[in-house]
């Protein structure tokens, strides 16, 4: 078990800057995700964890001690990868007893070590067999086998789920977590999944363009994202945003736009929203905070679907489009002319669609939607 | 298709069965109006003369040990040499490979006369060194190429898997590079092999002593003047000249059409 530390961890590859001035903690035994889309940096973080690329800059320490000039396989880490890296001409135990070999473990002790993981994880009766031979979820379970059986300070992980289908992906989803219960070891853990980074994660590390966003617990990065891009990236479906026209009033704020008006007591927002002469932000608020009510906000039912346990609903409010998660009960129709409320203590605000959050989250947001009627 | 494939088999082998057959049949034969396809009465006397009776054997053993000698160095230093192109990045790297093409690009005889005289003034003239240097010089670029491809095909995360499993990088390269370019490395040494065990114009120019002298010039030499041609010990000679050849094909088979399906490994 190990702790990880990120430094001003930056990399430049020819004039690209894939990671920008990296400063990130992962604490011992945590799980801890890297998530952001294609491109943000994540995996490029994780190779340099690995040592499998040099940082320009900055220094990467596992258990406070500095790694940059340390090979990999003397950082006292394991990896699985994306596309598992099983070793083709290998057997299963041949793949798993690998890193033992390369440790210079003697034969019976390997054999003894390649058994209890093969019996964690089920592999028993396939350890003779070639890579090619097994499926997905087999390869991907080897592959942590091969991990597993050093007993590393730090498993780092590059999206090991991506290439499983759906139903073996919430399986294998479930049997991580409870690994990561059982060993207890700082897991590093690489995708771009956030429903993946979501349910795993001790804390989530959110990465675009390099850059970090925001590293929060699966609740921080839920309820208090700390800008629109983190509070678009998490959940499904997406968090709705509005443009509205900002005022400052005598007893608060009032956020308008066509067809909607919302007020909120001023200790909701933080100082500077509004201070420098602001006059539009744009308000965010997630599909199971928009409400269907007698009055509110007119909109359009233009899309309805129904997942069995939820509806799904996309309404034209405002000449925008907005989405709304409801119950089973709720049941509308393509067509149909609803009125709309938000769950204000729920409503999010930022300083433009790809601007930071004003809200101050010393206390709930408490106020009221009201609608104009048309 | 099947009758057309049979037809282009036949037309193909049929150099091959006359050789093999006219090598059985004895002299007298061979001229015979009208001319016989099947040997009358099969005779191996032509094999033995060519063993007993003619340096055959002596040629045999320098070709062979030619060639091997050849093949070795070429696919240890290509080996080697295509897997730092294929995954070290260093300036200039691209412009070194599109140099080695080039360098396999010029026809092999435009350098034979700066070659002999460098030969001749390294003082290794007239030796078995000589020409496994001289055929080195153009079988490795080929396989450098070659092997290059194979090694781009390899995917990148097995060595970095094996990197994190505590291998060092030469360690990486024997565990798990080479099994997986094996295809690709069978194939190109026997390439190799077939290129230097063939080779008739650098081996007549470097070499001019009966003891060192490859089969291609020795036979030659032998049995073909501008008086007369021995076909029975000729075709004797072809057939035996052509077994190491068929041999090692056969056996390898299997590797060479792995090696020639695309020179990868599914990424």
């Amino acid at each position: 078990m190990a702790k990880v530390t990120f430094d001003r961890v930056r990399k430049v590859f020819n004039d690209a800057v894939a990671v920008a001035d990296l400063n990130l903690v992962v604490q011992s035994g945590e799980f801890m995700s890297l998530l952001g889309p294609s491109g943000c940096g994540k995996t490029t973080s994780l190779r340099m964890l690995a040592g499998l690329e040099f940082p320009t800059s900055g220094t990467i320490s596992i258990a406070d001690r500095v790694v940059n000039e340390v090979p990999p396989g003397k950082r006292d880490i394991a990896m699985v990868f994306q596309s598992y890296a099983l070793y083709p001409h290998m057997s299963v135990a041949q793949n798993i007893e690998y890193p033992l070999k390369k440790r210079g473990v003697g034969r019976a002790d390997r054999q003894i070590k390649v058994k209890e993981v093969a019996t964690l994880l089920q592999l028993d009766g396939l350890l003779e067999r070639k890579p090619r031979q097994l499926s997905g979820g087999q390869q991907q379970r080897v592959a942590l086998g091969r991990a597993l059986v050093r007993e590393p300070a730090v498993f780092l992980l590059d999206e090991p789920l991506s290439n499983l289908d759906a139903k073996l992906r919430s399986h294998m989803r479930a049997e991580l977590i409870q690994l990561h219960q059982r060993i207890g070891r700082t897991m590093v853990y690489v995708t771009h999944d956030q429903l993946e980074a979501m349910t795993m994660s001790d804390r989530v590390a959110v990465m675009s363009n390099g850059v970090l966003q925001q590293c929060g617990t699966p609740d921080e990065v839920y309820n208090r994202p700390v800008n629109a891009f983190v509070a678009s990236f998490i959940g499904t479906p997406s968090m709705n945003f509005v443009d509205v026209t900002f005022e400052r009033t005598a007893d608060g704020v009032r956020l308008t736009a066509p067809g909607l008006s919302l007020k909120l007591p001023s200790h909701a927002l933080r100082q500077e929203a509004g201070g420098g002469g602001r006059s539009t932000v744009t308000i965010g608020i997630r599909p199971e905070d928009v409400l269907v009510a007698n009055d509110g906000a007119p909109a359009l039912v233009k899309v309805f679907e129904s997942t069995g346990y939820e509806n799904i609903v996309l309404f034209e409010m405002g000449g925008g489009n907005l989405v709304g998660r409801f119950g089973p009960d709720v049941r509308l129709r393509t067509g149909d002319h609803v009125t709309l409320q938000f769950r204000t203590s729920k409503l999010h605000v930022f300083e433009g669609r790809d601007g930071k959050r004003l809200n101050s989250d010393i206390e709930p947001i408490a106020g009221r939607a009201a609608g104009r009627s048309a | 298709m099947n009758l057309v494939a049979w037809t282009v088999v036949f037309v193909v082998a049929f150099p091959l069965l006359w050789m093999i057959l006219t090598s059985v049949k004895q002299q007298s034969e061979l001229f015979q109006i009208p001319p016989t396809f099947l040997p009358e009465m099969i005779t191996f006397e032509h094999y033995f003369t060519l063993i007993n009776e003619t340096p055959f054997l002596t040629y045999f053993r320098n070709s062979l040990v030619i060639a091997l000698a050849t093949t070795c160095v070429v696919i240890v230093i290509a080996t080697l040499g295509a897997h730092s192109l294929a995954r070290f990045s260093f300036p200039g790297r691209e412009r070194l490979a599109q140099l080695v093409l080039f360098t396999y690009l010029l026809p092999s005889v435009v350098l034979i006369i700066p070659l002999y005289l460098l030969m001749v003034q390294l003082g290794i003239a007239n030796t078995l060194f000589s020409l496994t240097l001289a055929y080195t010089t153009f079988a490795l670029p080929f396989a450098l190429w070659l092997l290059r491809s194979f090694m781009l095909g390899i995917p990148q995360d097995l060595e970095a898997a094996a990197l994190v499993d505590g291998a060092s990088r030469m360690e990486a390269f024997f565990d798990v590079i080479l099994p997986q370019a094996l295809p690709g490395i069978i194939s190109t040494a026997l390439f190799s092999f077939i290129l230097a065990w063939n080779e008739y114009l650098y081996a007549m120019v470097l070499v001019t002593t009966e003891e060192i002298r490859p089969l291609t010039t020795g036979v030659m030499n032998m049995l073909i003047t501008s008086y007369n041609i021995e076909w029975s010990l000729l075709m004797a000679a072809s057939v035996m000249m052509s077994l190491p050849v068929i041999v090692g094909f056969a056996l390898l088979q299997k590797q060479l059409t792995r090696g020639f399906g695309a020179g990868g490994v599914k990424g």
